[in-house]
This record gives C-alpha cells, structure tokens and sequence, in this order.
C-alpha cells in the first residue's frame, strides 16, 4: 500500500519504518524482563498477559480506524462501564440468558456508539467534544442505574469460563480478540472502507468530492467502537466475575495509547491495525514485566507515557533531521522551510 | 449579539439555573458559601483561562491536573520547609511554567501532536507523583493559610486575582498584538506564518503561560487549607476543557472568548452544589453534567447547521 | 504480507521464550519467603501506614515483601496484580479486597497453585483464603460510627454522610450498616450521602454545600480518610464550629489539626501500622506451617497474642480518637 520513497534502499525503509522500531522495543522489553524478572517469559505468564489486555486491546483495535479518520472516541472506557452493568441488569433482573443477555448489550452498544455518530456526522461536530460529553453522560447513566452501589455478581460458572477457562489451551477470550483483530485488520488494509477512513481522515471534503459517502463511513467507524466496547464488557464482567458501574475507568486512556504508540497519526490517515497490535503488546509487555521486575505500579504509568513520547520523538526525528540538512545550504530567506505533515 | 451569542446562551442557561435555584431553593444564596465556592473554584477559572488560550490557538493540554498536583506539593513542600509565602509562590509558578515548557518544546519544537503529548506527560506527572509521595499529606505552617489575612479577606483576594487575571487576559487577548498572533495561528497557521507571525514560537509561549497560570492556580489552592493534597486536581482537565468547550471556545481553534470560558467555567460550577440544594441524589451528577455539556455543542451544531442552509 | 511479518517474528520469539517455562517453582526451604501485600489502592495514607507496619514486621522476621496495588480506580488491576503474583510464585498473597465476589476467583486460581492466601482489612470468599485478620468487621465498623454520631448528637439530629465514591464496595458495606444501626436511632435523619471521589477538596465542596442546603445539620460523617479533614475545613471556613460536629473513619495525623482546634469531635479507626504487622506476622506464620486452620490463638512477635475466632484473627475493636488521646498515636 503506501510505498517506501522511492530514493531510499528499501533495507532502510524496512528498518526505520514505526512498527520495525517498535518491535525492536517490543523485543527489549521482553529480554530485559525475562533477564531481571522472574517467570517471566513463560507459557503461563504470557496467556495472563493476553487474558488482561483483551479488553484494551479490543477498545484500541476498533479505535485505530476511529482515529484514521481523524477522530477519537473518548467514551469507551465509559461505555465498557454502561454496557457490563447493563449485561448484569438483562441477565439477572430481566431474566436473559447470558446469551440473550450479550445479544441486547452489543445492540445497547450499537446504539450508543450511533449516538456518538449521529451528533459527529449529522451535526458536524468536533468528535472530542461529543465524546467528551458521551464520557460523562454513558459513566453517569450507569451509576444512576446501579445507584453506584449495586453489583452483579453470581454469573453461571458456563458464563464465567469465557473470562477466565481456556479454550485449546489457550486463553478463552483469545479466539474473540483474534477474530476481532483480523475483521479489523480486513476492513482497514483489505477493503475499500479503509482507504475511505484515511482519505477521510487525510481531507474530509475532498473524500466528499471523491465520491466516498463520508457520514456513513463515519458513522460505521462509531458504531464498530460501540459494539465492540459492548463485546469488551462482557468479556471484562467473564473475567472478573461481576459488573459494576466503575468498569473499565481509564481504559479510553490506554487503547488511544496503544493507537498512538504503534504508529497510527491521532490527526488521522495515516497507521496501521498491526502498528496498533504492536503498540498494544509493548504496553501489556510493559505493564506485566513490570511486575515481575519488582517495581511498583506507578513505574507502569510513567514509562507508559515516556515510551509514547520516545516513539513519537523517534518518529519524527528523521524527518526533522532530513529538513535541518536540507535546509542549512541553503540561502536562508529563499524557501521558507515547508511546513511538516502532522503526522510520524 | 451575534457576535457573543453562544455566550449570552451559555448566560442564560446559567440564569435559568440560578432562578430554578432562588424558587426552590433561595438557600442557595447565602454570602460564606457562595464565597467559599468561588474561592474554591478561583484556581479552576486560572486554569480555564489558560486553557482557552491554548484551544483557541488550536492545541490541548491534558496534563494541567497532574501539573496542577506537581506545583501544589512542590509549592507546599517548600512552605512546609520554612521558605516565605513568596518563594513558595515563585517556585510554584517557575515549575509550572517548566512542565509547560516541556510540553510547549514537544508540540513547538518537535512538532508533535499537543493531544498526545499531553497525554504523555498527563500520565508521567501523574505516577510520577505518586511515587515520590506515596499520596501522603503535605501538613503546611499555619501563616500559610490565607496568606496570613483573614479568611474572608483571604477569599476575596484570590477572587479578586482571579478576576484581575481574567480581565486581563481577556483585554489582551482581544486587543493586543500577541492576543491577535494567538488567533490567527489557530485559524490558518500556514497564513499566520506568511503573516509574519512565527507560529511554533506562539505555541511554545502559550504552553508555558498555561502552565505557570497552572502553577499559580495550584498556589491559590493551597492557601486555602492547612494541607495539601496530592490527590487535588484529578480529573481538572476534563473539568476546564468542558468549560471551556461550553463556553463557545472552538475546539478547532481560532474562535472563542474568554467570556464564554468564564461563563461555561460558572455554569459548570454551580451544577454540583445546585443538585444538593435540590436534593437530587449525588449518583445522577455526572449523567447530568454530561447532558449539559452534549446539549450546548448540539445546540451550536443545530444552530450554525441552520444558519449554512 | 511483509507487514505482517513481524507478528510472525513477534509469535516465534514468544514461543522461543517459553520454552524455559519448564523452570520449577518453589524453592526449598533455604530460600527466603516472599509476601506479597496487597492494598486496595496505593497512595492512600491508610494503606502507607499499613505498609509500614508490614515492613517492620518482614524485618524482624527477615522475609521478602512485595506491596504494590493498584493506583487507580480501575477495579480490575487488583485482579491482574494477584495473577501476576501467581506466576511469580510468590509464597504468600495478602489482599485487602476491593471486590469480594471479583478478586475471590483469583486468589482460588493462586491457592491451586500452591501459593498460601490470607486476608487483611476487607475479606475475600471464605474458601478463596485461609485466614482474614479482621482488623474490624463492617458491622463492627458501621455499628460503632452511627453509636459515636449518635452520642455527639444526644440521638437526634440531621446528619449527612461523605463517601469516597459511590462505587467503593467497602463504603457501600458500610452504609448498609450505618443504616442498619440508625434504626435503633429514630431521631437521627439522614439527609444526604455526597462522593468526594477520595479528594480532599472536593469533600470540602461537597460540605461546604451540605452545610448551607441543611442550616439545621447537626454531624457530618465522612467515611473515607481524605473526606474528614476537607469536611472539618468547610465547618471551619463556614464558622459552624461545634455548631456542626465532625466525625469519621480517617487517621490521626491527618486529624489532629482539627481535633485540637475543636472542629472534629472524633475518629474511628483501628491501629492500622499493627493491622500490617499483624498481617504479615500472620502470613509468615501460615507459610512455616506454624499458624494452622482450627488455632485459637496466635502470637506476632512483639505485639502479643491474638485470639483466633473461626478463621478470623481478631486485630482488636476499632478506637476512637479524640482530643484527649490522638497525640498519642503517630500514623
């Protein structure tokens, strides 16, 4: 798809492209941890890191083609919160089935996510401020609902396994994170959706005069968000046991960095659905190995944010480096210095 | 009036708010609380002020609370070591202003995305807070509280500064040169720069007049109580942006006043108090401070729609 | 394709990796033990004295302590933390739970593999650990703050209360109690149960509104540490001083300003540098098989014997701090 420029040997493309650094952080990580921590890098510990980070990273898959199109959506941590207290209400108050029970909160999630979409699309509204207020607005309405005291607990123990069993050996969540990530992965990389998302994301009218129907491309966009933040509820409700109204607080926080750190431009256009895979197990490497280390929780957050800053600096080093060169033969008041593309 | 519009609407829902307020509940209007409240909420309106600033001029900080926490303690710490009222005001400003450089020299200098570097350093400052501290007291000397006056005084004067700087700002946002470089960056930057006008070099500026208007907020809290809590300024980002966002600051950038982040900032700080006094439970607070903010976007959405057809 | 190929390397390197998970657990008996301490949250006053007890104790008995939680609210981490301490093969896991019904699979997960679980300050399912050293119940709790508000009130009187957030499992527990016990109180009326989100100066909004909604308010309750000292700053500021009276569960360094100057009248809390010794004494006796399902007592080092009721080991009845003995106490 997006060719490497035409002037560099195509080795070095490869090697400083986002997600080539990124791995090699990928794989420091996984070798300093495994040399300082203990039990480390084992079977085990590797399906807990999986098991802990399915709901992030479900959130940060289907926020990558949000954010293509130049968006963002900073209700779904929010939303995970609203749509596992309102699992717990369809099974246990109005009798559902689990199954029946997931069915309504995915359509709940829909719907919530067409919320977002309609004040995005149909008002034209900034979608940070939207979701912004949907942040507020899908948080309160679960704590309204529960009073903030109720919790649903007492799941089937059939339930349960999708959390917290395995399935092949593997992690029971693992087959609905992989599915997820490769529809994703499909409609972005393989469809002409996704070259809609970017060109949207790269100008907005001209997609329009492109012939691409932007509100529904858009709208899809939320909606995907919406319902996959429904799927994340439940399987967080499997894995923990029980829903309440503080669900997934600061989950929004984590997916959109693991979004950014694995290449995809917060203005929009350009990244990747495997950069975001990346991004997303350099955190959860991160966040486990961590632990293993013996350093304590705050040491998670503030690397966190180093790492995201150290990729983005990274990644647009070469390119302020290549302007300075550039620049410095020449006359200083004939080409004012072009100004950079937002994006790494 | 069109000009000011979204500002007089934002107005007027406050109005309605207030008279709902003086039916059912006049207990409302009492002098000590609504005082306390605007000196509790003083530091919020330096905050807003800064932030707008920064909207307009089509960037974002979400790092002012954990920055807010960091120049608190910092602050309190040093007057907890003696150091006169004035040091501990300096030092406060002076670190804001440098964890402000910090993000000005990542958005300006780098030219990084204001939304994720802030993010960046949100989460940094944040940890790294707690780590150091553990979320432990900072237990203050008495002459600290109130800069030594009286409480009422001492009230009146963070008001008082707090609407000087509003004043202030505003005047020099709309009839000063620089006032004028932050709009015009924020509309087109590209002409901004044909302008003359160095657009990395206003950004830098205002992320380092942010974060000492943060700096200074967080001193103005502090006086307020014999502790400080590292705690205090959580969640302070998504509280001004909101205000600020209601108040008609575009978040696009270029357009907006700082009116409108006075007004927004009034609204928004009335709500909680308002649904005690009229005995609404505490668990329909965010749903309804999530309604409000939705409300005032759609109803600029509706209104700037009708106007293009 | 190509792009893919790192997650393709990314998969062998896992698999590569793993292959040395075949390394046995446990140890021997040469090696020193670890505990693990779980709070609910870090940087909470509460919990950092909690760990300072736990330290003094894993000094004198020369083990390895882990305490780490979560930093912020996001009721899932405690479970990650505890899973991770699983695969660690820590030897003891310690937990003041958040979520009983959340946490408890996790600790059984831990128990099955070998690792010893015991409980402090809130309990998990009782077949997911072997003791809880119940530092005082929530009945104990709820019942022993209304009795204190209700005495500070001569039993009649509005009172409203101040929660961390509406969520916290713990303030809800307590709640339920406080209500429970305010029925032997049928002059006591409670008009108003505010969050101050563990701020301390949104609690000290929230009261300052309290205070001028109910001109006829007669106690403020505040049920988590940072709201008694932001609840006694707004009675302070607003001039109720003993008009208003001041009470919760908070620490005593936190409170003494206010007790002295007579705007808090009393706190309730339990001894909590000795809840994490005891805990951890607690521990390291269970891992040496020393301490036993079915004991009636036990002793922790210099803190003396403590009696074993079921399977709680009792720390003590909370105490209640005032003017007259909180200078004593320095936590």
């Amino acid at each position: 798809m997006s060719a490497a420029p035409a002037a560099a040997p195509r080795w070095k493309a490869i090697l400083f492209r986002h997600e080539t650094l990124l791995l090699l952080v990928l794989v420091a990580e996984w070798f300093y941890f495994d040399a300082v921590g203990a039990r480390f890098a084992t079977l085990d510990n590797t399906f807990e890191i999986v098991r802990h980070h399915v709901e992030i990273g479900l959130l940060a898959l289907v926020m990558t083609p949000v954010i293509l199109t130049g968006g963002i959506d900073l209700s779904v941590g929010s939303l995970l919160g609203l749509c596992a207290i309102l699992f717990g209400k369809f099974w246990r108050d109005a009798g559902l089935s689990p199954l029946e029970a997931g069915a309504c909160t995915i359509v709940v999630g829909a719907l919530a996510g067409g919320l977002n979409a309609a004040l995005i699309t149909e008002l034209r509204l900034p979608p940070l401020i939207v979701t912004l207020g949907t942040y507020s607005l899908f948080r309160g309405l679960a704590e309204a609902i529960t009073h903030g005291s109720d919790t649903f607990t007492g799941f089937p123990s059939s339930f349960l396994a999708l959390g917290q069993g395995h399935w092949l050996g593997l992690p029971a969540q693992t087959p609905v994170f992989v599915v997820v990530a490769l529809g994703v992965w499909l409609l972005v990389h393989r469809t002409t959706f996704g070259r809609g998302f970017r060109a949207i994301g790269f100008a907005p009218e001209g997609a329009r005069y492109a012939g691409i129907p932007v509100e529904r491309r858009l709208a899809l966009a939320y909606v995907l968000t919406g319902m996959v933040a429904a799927v994340a509820a439940i399987i967080y409700t499997a894995r923990l046991g029980q829903a309440r109204a503080d669900a997934g607080t600061g989950y929004e926080l984590y997916a959109i960095t693991a979004v950014v750190l694995g290449g995809t431009s917060i203005f929009g256009g350009v990244g990747s659905v495997h950069g975001t895979l990346l991004g997303l197990a350099a955190i959860a490497v991160l966040d486990d190995g961590l632990v293993h280390a013996r350093l304590p929780r705050e040491a998670a957050g503030v690397l966190t944010g180093v790492l995201l800053l150290l990729a983005l600096t990274g990644s647009v080093a070469p390119k302020l480096w290549a302007a300075r060169s550039k620049r410095r033969p020449a006359p200083p008041a004939a080409t004012p210095p072009s100004p950079p593309l937002p994006t790494p | 009036m069109s000009r000011y519009f979204r500002e007089w609407s934002v107005a007027g829902a406050l109005g309605v708010l207030l008279i709902v307020l003086a039916i059912f509940a006049p207990a409302f209007f009492q002098a000590q609380p609504l005082l306390s409240l605007a000196a509790a909420e003083a530091p919020t309106l330096v905050i807003a002020c800064g932030m707008a600033l920064v909207i307009i001029c089509r960037e974002i900080d979400i790092s002012v609370g954990s920055q807010f926490s960091v120049c608190g303690v910092c602050a309190g710490l040093l007057a907890a070591h003696h150091a006169p009222t004035a040091v501990a005001l300096a030092a406060a400003i002076g670190t804001g202003a440098c964890l402000g450089a910090i993000n000005g020299a990542l958005v300006a200098g780098l030219r990084l995305p204001s939304i994720v570097v802030t993010l960046a350093t949100m989460m940094t400052w944040r940890e790294g807070l707690n780590w150091w501290r553990q979320g432990e007291f900072v237990y203050l000397p008495e002459h600290l509280q109130w800069f030594g006056l009286s409480q009422s005084a001492g009230q009146w004067t963070l008001i008082a500064a707090a609407g000087l700087l509003l004043v202030a700002l505003a005047l020099a946002l709309r009839h000063l040169t620089a006032g004028r470089f932050l709009y015009a960056v924020g509309t087109d930057m590209e002409a901004a720069r044909l302008a003359g006008v160095s657009p990395q070099r206003v950004k830098f500026t205002t992320f380092v007049t942010m974060g000492a208007l943060t700096g200074l907020a967080a001193m103005m809290n502090v006086v307020q109580s014999p502790q400080v809590d590292p705690k205090s300024g959580t969640g302070l980002e998504l509280k001004t942006i909101a205000a600020v966002v209601v108040g008609g600051v575009s978040i696009s950038g270029g357009r907006g006043s700082l009116w409108g982040a006075f007004v927004g900032l009034l609204l928004l700080a009335c709500i909680s108090p308002a649904l005690t006094h009229l005995h609404i439970e505490a668990y329909w607070e965010k749903a309804i401070q999530g309604a409000i903010i939705l409300l005032a976007v759609v109803a600029d959405g509706v209104r700037t729609r009708r106007k293009k057809s | 394709m190509k792009r893919i190929l790192p997650l393709f390397l990314l998969a062998g390197l896992v698999l590569a990796g793993c292959s040395k998970s075949a390394e046995t657990s446990g140890g021997g008996s040469a090696k020193k033990l670890t505990i693990a301490l779980l709070p609910k949250s870090k940087g909470n006053a509460y919990f950092v004295s909690v760990r300072d007890g736990a330290q003094r104790a894993a000094q004198d008995l020369g083990v390895d302590l882990i305490f780490d939680g979560p930093t912020d609210t996001d009721p899932a981490k405690q479970n990650e933390l505890v899973d991770n301490w699983t695969t660690l093969g820590v030897d003891v896991i310690a937990a003041a739970c958040e979520n009983k019904e959340g946490i408890s699979t996790a600790l059984r997960n831990a128990q099955s593999k070998g690792i010893k679980v015991i409980t402090y300050d809130a309990d998990a399912q009782t077949d997911a650990r072997t003791f809880f050293v119940n530092q005082a119940t929530p009945d104990g709790i709820g019942h022993a703050l209304m009795d204190e508000a209700a005495r500070l009130c001569a039993k009649s009187g509005q009172y409203a209360i101040i929660t961390s957030t509406l969520t916290a499992a713990n303030q809800n527990e307590w709640k339920k109690y406080i209500a429970e016990r305010a029925a032997d109180y049928p002059d006591m009326k409670l008009v108003a149960v505010r969050p101050c989100d563990d701020q301390k100066d949104k609690a000290q909004s929230e009261a300052t509104a309290l205070l001028s909604t109910y001109p006829d308010l007669k106690l403020i309750m505040a049920i988590c540490s940072p709201g008694v000292p932001g609840a006694a700053e707004a009675v302070k500021q607003a001039g109720k001083a003993g008009k208003v009276k001041v009470m919760g569960l908070g620490l005593p360094n936190e409170n003494k300003l206010y007790v002295h100057n007579g705007v808090t009248d009393s706190i309730i809390l339990w001894n909590t540098e000795d809840l994490g010794y005891l805990t951890v004494q607690a521990a390291v006796a269970l891992a040496k098989g020393t301490l036993k399902p079915g004991d009636t007592t036990f002793t922790a080092g210099k803190l003396g014997t403590f009696e074993i009721k079921g399977d709680n080991i009792l720390l003590g009845k909370p105490f209640i701090f005032n003017k007259g003995n909180i200078d004593q106490f320095n936590f």
